[in-house]
């Protein structure tokens, strides 16, 4: 395949695919040694291990398929449109943050800075305007959850915050 | 016509102002509390039983009902418009109800959703009323080898669900299920694929799952610039659906009635499926089918009709059998125990008019649905003019929430980012997203179902090829599977923009 | 009862002692605030929707929440025979708001067998009471062809493991139960494990999917009144109330007992001002009239007893079944 035709390069298979492909196999593989240990057939039929032996076989074989179809050019996946990395990094970053915070800073102070990084320093709204939504979406949101319909969110485990009741 | 005559008579003692505006009430603050992130119908019911415990057997029901009407038409509001939903039966209708969002239709969206429902809902209920019982025992022949091919068929369905290609979609339907079986073996009780973790044992749970794979990948890949324009709050004239989109809602009603309600006679079925199968039935049937995934109304229309028709269908195991089929159900069978009334044929027995009381409350409750939702309609798509930067900060504070709910622990929160980053790079890879999960849904009823069957055959496989629910059930899901592989290579829908024709 | 009154007086000193000192910090640790306003207590339920675990949880639910003063939400965990709803429980934090619906011997049984790799032991529970004790029934279709018990019993002598029936889960009360039946009388039935619960096990047998339905008393009291189920037999020394007619296994000359008894339980740790609360909350609403009355319509016939009983009661559950335990295992 030397000759690239203008429309598509069939031949070449991306490499973000490539990795896809090998992530897959390696999840299939991974899946099949741990599946035999489970126990694959007891004298009533299949054990815990039989679904996961045949599905771990199956996303191998798949992979597998997808590899060789795509290096033909059938039913290739088109390039994807790239997605905007800063917004990846900032939103999974922050999520991660966030999620990991919760627990000692509580929802009303950490909903409060995530709402406000992504107003404010992300998506330039006022500075009145950011506070307004944050407040509401943090303390707002806290209180109409425990009090008005008894669910609780997570409170503040480290001791300045705790104590004023956050 | 002595069914009429009762069912008149129910409608008589239901039909008074104080029943009427507690069930106006519990609709309202059921549809506010489903938009709510994290709380879907069971919790909804659950919190706001307190309101209801005070009132007589009727009013407390009726009122129950309109609540679990409204909660369930709110998880539809927070999928069509915020690509959020909010549990697993409106899930697959985030697939075409945010993409009509994204073209300006989120009204039109909402309101054949409104109609589904009702449709859907009263359907199921006239079932009920006219043929209770026989269809009663019609949901009892599904035995567990039944019961397996039903789900061999839902799983079928996956090759209707495949994008450009098959083995993508594959691909997608091993990993759902590969998902489903993390956690406690359901029939054996070992730990399977569980890291060592035990938040895992339970399992994944599905909300954070879906909200993570669609919701949030959807924002991940949201590039500055596209969607500006596209999403936009609708005017009032286009909240309405024009003729058009009535006319190719009306096959997708149908078929979304027939699946639910045929699936919500069967003790073990989940709403869910249901959203699903009907979803899958529109990309097999719909004469549609390719705009499917882009904002078609069928897409909305078939699963809003099939999840209500499976709530209301779901009501004759209750009635006949005495067997909630549904958590819901169950929920509401504990608001009948707290009257002092079991469900079961013997309530028809011994207390005949709240029974009949209690049927024409459903179809109360539907319309109520109905006039309610549809003048909201407007309020709700206000949403959308907040601007978008701002709301993806909400949408995403939302989305924490309602994960971290569902088991109150942060846990879930951190799953539901992995299933984002997840749904990123399978959006990147072209794998399709709704066949992982339809299999994550179906996955650990199909192995309950597999084993349970080969326990009654003490491990014989030939116990579906025996019985001739069983092999018609099979049959039907060969014919779904082998009609595309026809043309495995060239799907029809692609052939225009195939470079090698 | 001493032992009761000496716990509640170490309660109440530990609750003196603590406001006395009235830091914030320490209060919300040793929980004398418990419920606190706007935080609901979760009753998880290890079997699904319907069956008699669930609809007892179910009636208990509002004089709980009457008596703790918040809301208490029943959370059904179905699977793999109650282990998954189980592990739920005992991996919840002690803090009152995650409580349980504890049923043996699926409860007691889980941890004993090391196959089933339970992440839990009897000592990670803290029972709060007992609520009943279902004894075991095995019921058949009315048009069956085994019109009494030796009928039963005989075919399944003559043709071993071809006679269906239903269990609630490997090593769950019925399973012990058909193995009981066979180790008494020879007579093999096949089980079928509906791991899910009682509803599935039972939505089975009506459909006639499953010959011979083994379950509770509960389970068949409205199928007899219905005409749905025969039953022939009840395994326990007395005649069951609610199904006057039956004979017992006793009667029919087999020396068989075995029930189901159904409590509620915290993960273990609780702090003692939380599991006094917890306890009297259960007392009254287990032992409310109405609950009795409306359980006694389903068959549940209410048989208290409080947390300390429970956990003797428990402990010498798990001696037992030890002793019968190699006759439901895996081979």
């Amino acid at each position: 395949m030397t000759s690239v035709t203008e429309e598509k390069p069939v031949a070449k298979v991306r490499r973000s695919v490539l990795a896809g492909q090998a992530v897959l196999t390696a999840v299939g593989a991974y899946v099949l040694a741990e599946s035999a240990g489970l126990g694959l057939w007891n004298d009533l039929g299949p054990g815990p291990g039989f679904f996961p032996c045949i599905l771990g076989a199956a996303l191998v074989l798949l992979s597998a398929a997808w590899f060789f179809q795509e290096r033909a050019g059938v039913q290739a996946a088109p390039a994807a449109e790239a997605s905007d990395r800063s917004q990846v990094r900032a939103v999974v970053l922050s999520l991660l943050v966030l999620a990991a915070a919760l627990p000692f800073i509580g929802f009303q102070t950490g909903v409060f800075l995530f709402l406000m990084y992504h107003l404010r320093l992300r998506a330039r709204t006022s500075w009145i305007k950011s506070l307004v939504i944050a407040l509401c979406g943090s303390v707002g949101v806290y209180y109409l959850f425990t009090l008005g319909l008894n669910v609780s969110l997570p409170e503040a485990g480290l001791v300045p915050l705790s104590l004023i009741g956050l | 016509m002595d069914v009429l005559n009762e069912l008149l008579g129910g409608f008589a003692s239901a039909l008074t102002w104080q029943n009427l505006l507690f069930a106006f009430v519990g609709c309202l603050l059921g549809t506010v509390i489903g938009v709510l992130p994290g709380i879907g119908p069971v919790a909804g019911v659950a919190l706001l039983i307190p309101l209801t415990l005070n009132l007589d057997a009727a009013g407390s029901i009726i009122m129950l009902c309109a609540i679990f009407y409204g909660t369930t038409y709110g998880g539809t509001i927070t999928s069509v418009l915020l690509n959020t939903p909010g549990e697993a039966a409106s899930a697959i209708t985030i697939l075409d109800g945010y993409a009509m969002t994204k073209l300006g239709r989120a009204g039109v969206a909402l309101t054949i959703a409104a109609a589904g429902s009702f449709i859907g809902g009263s359907l199921a209920t006239a079932g009920l009323v006219l043929a209770a019982k026989p269809l009663g025992s019609l949901g009892l022949m599904i035995g567990p080898p039944e019961f397996f091919a039903l789900v061999v068929v839902g799983i079928s369905l996956l090759v209707a669900l495949a994008g450009r290609s098959m083995v993508r979609a594959l691909i997608s339907g091993a990993l759902g299920l590969l998902i489903s079986m993390v956690g406690i073996d359901p029939v054996a009780g070992a730990p399977r694929f569980t890291f060592g973790m035990e938040r895992l044992l339970d399992g994944v749970s599905f909300v954070a799952v879906i909200v993570g794979l669609f919701g949030l990948s959807e924002i991940l890949s949201h590039r500055p610039g596209k969607d500006k324009v596209t999403v936009q709050a609708p005017g009032m004239r286009s909240l309405l659906p024009t003729r058009t989109d009535w006319r190719r809602s009306t096959p997708a009603f149908a078929r979304g009635t027939g699946i639910g309600f045929g699936l919500g006679l069967i003790p073990g079925m989940t709403g869910s499926v249901s959203s699903l199968l009907s979803y899958g039935a529109e990309k097999k049937f719909s004469r549609h089918r390719n705009e499917l995934g882009h904002g078609a109304i069928e897409g909305v229309a078939g699963p809003e009709t099939a999840n209500n028709a499976h709530a209301n269908g779901a009501l004759i195991p209750l009635f006949t059998l005495g067997i909630p089929a549904s958590p819901t159900i169950a929920v509401l069978m504990g608001a009948f125990l707290q009257q002092g009334l079991t469900p079961g044929p013997t309530l028809f027995a011994e207390h005949a008019e709240i029974a009949w009381t209690i049927i024409a409350s459903l179809f109360i409750g539907n319309i109520l649905l109905l006039v309610l939702n549809v003048p909201l309609v407007g309020l709700w798509t206000s949403i959308l003019k907040v601007p978008y930067p701002v709301l993806t900060g909400l949408i995403l504070m939302f989305m924490v929430v309602g994960a971290y709910t569902i088991n109150f622990s942060v846990f879930d929160v951190f799953v539901m980012i992995l299933f984002g980053v997840i749904g990123l790079a399978l959006r990147h890879l072209d794998i399709p997203l709704a066949p992982l999960v339809l299999t994550l849904v179906l996955g650990p009823l199909m192995e309950r179902s597999l084993r349970e069957s080969l326990d009654i055959s003490r491990g014989d496989l030939t116990i579906f090829l025996e019985r001739p629910v069983t092999v018609v059930l099979l049959l039907v899901a060969l014919a779904i599977v082998c009609s595309p592989l026809l043309k495995l290579r060239k799907p029809a829908a692609l052939a225009a923009e195939d470079p090698e024709t | 009862m001493k032992r009761i009154l000496a716990a509640t007086s170490v309660a109440a000193l530990t609750l003196a002692a603590t406001t006395g000192c009235g830091a914030a910090g320490t209060a919300s640790s040793s929980g004398e605030d418990f419920p606190r306003q706007g935080k609901s207590v979760e009753l998880i339920v290890a079997f699904a929707p319907g069956g008699a675990v669930d609809t007892a949880a179910r009636l208990v639910q509002p004089v709980l929440e009457r008596e703790l003063g918040t809301n208490v939400e029943v959370v059904n965990k179905p699977g793999a025979g109650g282990q998954i709803g189980y592990t739920a429980l005992t991996s919840a934090k002690p803090d009152g708001y995650t409580i349980g619906a504890t049923g043996s011997p699926s409860v007691v049984v889980t941890p004993l067998d090391p196959a089933r790799g339970a992440k839990f032991t009897r000592e990670d529970f803290q029972p709060l009471g007992r609520q009943v004790i279902d004894p075991a029934v095995v019921a058949v279709q009315p048009d069956s062809p085994y019109q009494n018990l030796d009928e039963l019993l005989q075919a399944a002598k003559d043709k071993p493991d071809t006679i269906t029936a239903t269990t609630t889960g490997q090593q769950g009360g019925e399973h012990f139960a058909i193995a009981q039946i066979k180790e008494a009388t020879g007579a093999a039935l096949s089980p079928v494990h509906f791991s899910e619960g009682a509803s599935q096990a039972t939505t089975a047998f009506l459909g006639r999917h499953v010959e011979v339905l083994v379950a509770n008393v509960s389970d068949v009291t409205d199928l007899v009144k219905q005409g749905k189920a025969k039953v022939l037999g009840v395994m326990d020394s007395e005649r069951a109330e609610a199904l006057p007619e039956v004979p017992t296994f006793a009667e029919s000359g087999h020396d068989i007992v075995a029930a189901t008894a159904r409590g509620y339980s915290a993960p273990a740790g609780l702090p003692e001002p939380v599991a006094q609360k917890l306890e009297a909350a259960l007392k009254t609403a287990i032992e409310d009239p109405e609950v009795v009355a409306k359980m006694d319509d389903l068959g549940l016939a209410t048989s208290y007893q409080s947390a300390a009983d429970y956990k003797k009661f428990w402990a010498q559950q798990e001696a037992d079944y030890k002793t019968v335990l190699p006759l439901v295992q895996a081979k």
